[in-house]
Formats: C-alpha cells, sequence, structure tokens
C-alpha cells in the first residue's frame, strides 16, 4: 500500500488516494476486523495516586470506553462502504479517504497495534520478534506488524 | 453626541484583582508522554501536532525527546486542561499521563 496524491473534489474536501493491492486490502480488512483489543483498565491518568482521584480515573476509563463503541460503529459503516475501494483506468485499486476517515483508520490502527503488543506481553520490538510464540501469540505479533504497516502507509499522506 | 463614561472600578476590586493569589489559576499539573516500544515516531509526531497545534519541528523535537530520554514533558497546565490533554491523548493510544509539579 501506499500514498499516491490527495486531489480536491468538486465538494472541496481533499481526499486521500492510496495505492493497494487486492491481497493488501484482504490483509487490511482482517486486521481491522480484530477492534477493539484494548480494555478501559490500559488506560492510567497519572502515576500518582495523589495527583488523580477514582473518580478522575473512572472518567478517563468510560471515555475511552465510549470512544471505542463510536469507533466500532465507524468501523462497521468501514466495512459495508464498497466506494471506499475502486479500480483506477489501469484495473489498479485505490482506496480513497476523507481527511477525517484517514485520522480515524489511524487511531483504529494504532489501537490494533498497542493492543496486540500488550497481548504479546508489552516486549521491546526485537524481543517480540525472538519470542518463542503460541499460534495465538503469533497471530497477535502479526497483527501488530501488520497494522504498523499500513499506518505508515497512511503517515506517508502527511509528508 | 452622547459621551461615553470611563468604567469606574471599585478600588477594592481592582485590588483584588493584582493582590489575591486564589485569583491565580494553579498550573502545576504536567502533562508528560513517556516512551514505549509500538507507537511508531511518525504516528507520535502527527498525534503532537493534532492535539496540541504544534508545528511539526516542535513535534518532532518533543517525540524525540521521548524517544531518547523515556519521556518528554508537553505541558504545564492546570487540572482540568491537564486532564483533558491526557483524555486526547490517550484517545490516540499514547502513554501520557498528568503528574503534579514538585
Amino acid at each position: 500500500m501506499r500514498f499516491v496524491r490527495s486531489q480536491k473534489s468538486p465538494g472541496g474536501e481533499h481526499p486521500f488516494v492510496f495505492h493497494i493491492s487486492k491481497r493488501e486490502k484482504v490483509v487490511l480488512l482482517s486486521t481491522l476486523r480484530l477492534y477493539p483489543l484494548l480494555d478501559a483498565s490500559y488506560h492510567q491518568l497519572s502515576r500518582d495516586p495523589k495527583t488523580a482521584g477514582r473518580a478522575e480515573q473512572e472518567w478517563l476509563e468510560e471515555a475511552m470506553e465510549q470512544q471505542r463503541q463510536d469507533q466500532k460503529k465507524k468501523l462497521d459503516q468501514f466495512f459495508g462502504n464498497d466506494r471506499l475501494f475502486f479500480k483506477d483506468g489501469k484495473g489498479e485499486l485505490q482506496l480513497t479517504l476523507t481527511g477525517e476517515q484517514l485520522e480515524w483508520l489511524l487511531r483504529v490502527l494504532n489501537e490494533i497495534r498497542v493492543g496486540s503488543w500488550v497481548r504479546l506481553g508489552r516486549p521491546e520490538m526485537e524481543a517480540a520478534r525472538k519470542l518463542q510464540l503460541s499460534s495465538e501469540q503469533a497471530h497477535f505479533l502479526a497483527s501488530m506488524e501488520l497494522s504498523g504497516y499500513f499506518q505508515a502507509a497512511l503517515l506517508e499522506a502527511f509528508g | 453626541m452622547a459621551e461615553i463614561a470611563a468604567p469606574v472600578a471599585p478600588p477594592d476590586t481592582e485590588k483584588k484583582e493584582k493582590t489575591d493569589p486564589k485569583e491565580t489559576p494553579d498550573r502545576g499539573y504536567l502533562v508528560i508522554c513517556w516512551n514505549d516500544p509500538v507507537n511508531l515516531m511518525d504516528y507520535v509526531t502527527h498525534v503532537f501536532q493534532t492535539v496540541f497545534g504544534w508545528p511539526k519541528a516542535k513535534a518532532e523535537h518533543h517525540m524525540l525527546q521521548v524517544h531518547e530520554t523515556g519521556k518528554s514533558l508537553l505541558v504545564r497546565e492546570t487540572f482540568e486542561k491537564a486532564e483533558h490533554y491526557v483524555h486526547q491523548l490517550q484517545s490516540y493510544g499514547l502513554h501520557a499521563t498528568m503528574e503534579r509539579e514538585e
């Protein structure tokens, strides 16, 4: 997957266009289906319990959980939106995203990456690649690497 | 043409604005981003730009500080604003917390 261009549409938006192979599309969608992988307890408002109380910590957890539910709804819409993927004149597949969709997809992929890393036991990157992995852990190592791959491609759009 | 009278503040009000420490917001809360091995460097830079509206050079400076020293002090703020920023940064998946300045 690679960034192709940002173009102005008649509606005034600037869609971001990415070239994506058919295989990458399949992998991207299967990676996104893993969402959500983090739970509310991952989030910590402060390292010092004197700085923020229980109520503030609970508020953070509730806010993150609400966001997760909203992201999941958008993800369901994303899966049902065939217009995002289309073939160009050469028959190559392209993914077109608005700026808002691009931001959203980056966040979802990042949470999948972080969630996969947490499920691997939060290893250092090099250590993760040398772990003796169970099949489940191998699955999370793959999703961590793949979500990072797609994030890097999306970030190219910001220069 | 009617004259506009200059506003006159009661003497005690003016004095209070200058001297009462209770009127000064407590900006003793630090928003800190901690290093982790999983968030991509370019992504962290992008999040700093988005959340704080920083130019890329400043965002990269803080990202590198996180990467090289383990943490970066991003802003010093009131409790409410610091809490807001931590919510924002955590919603992007960054490892950020607020800490009381000692």
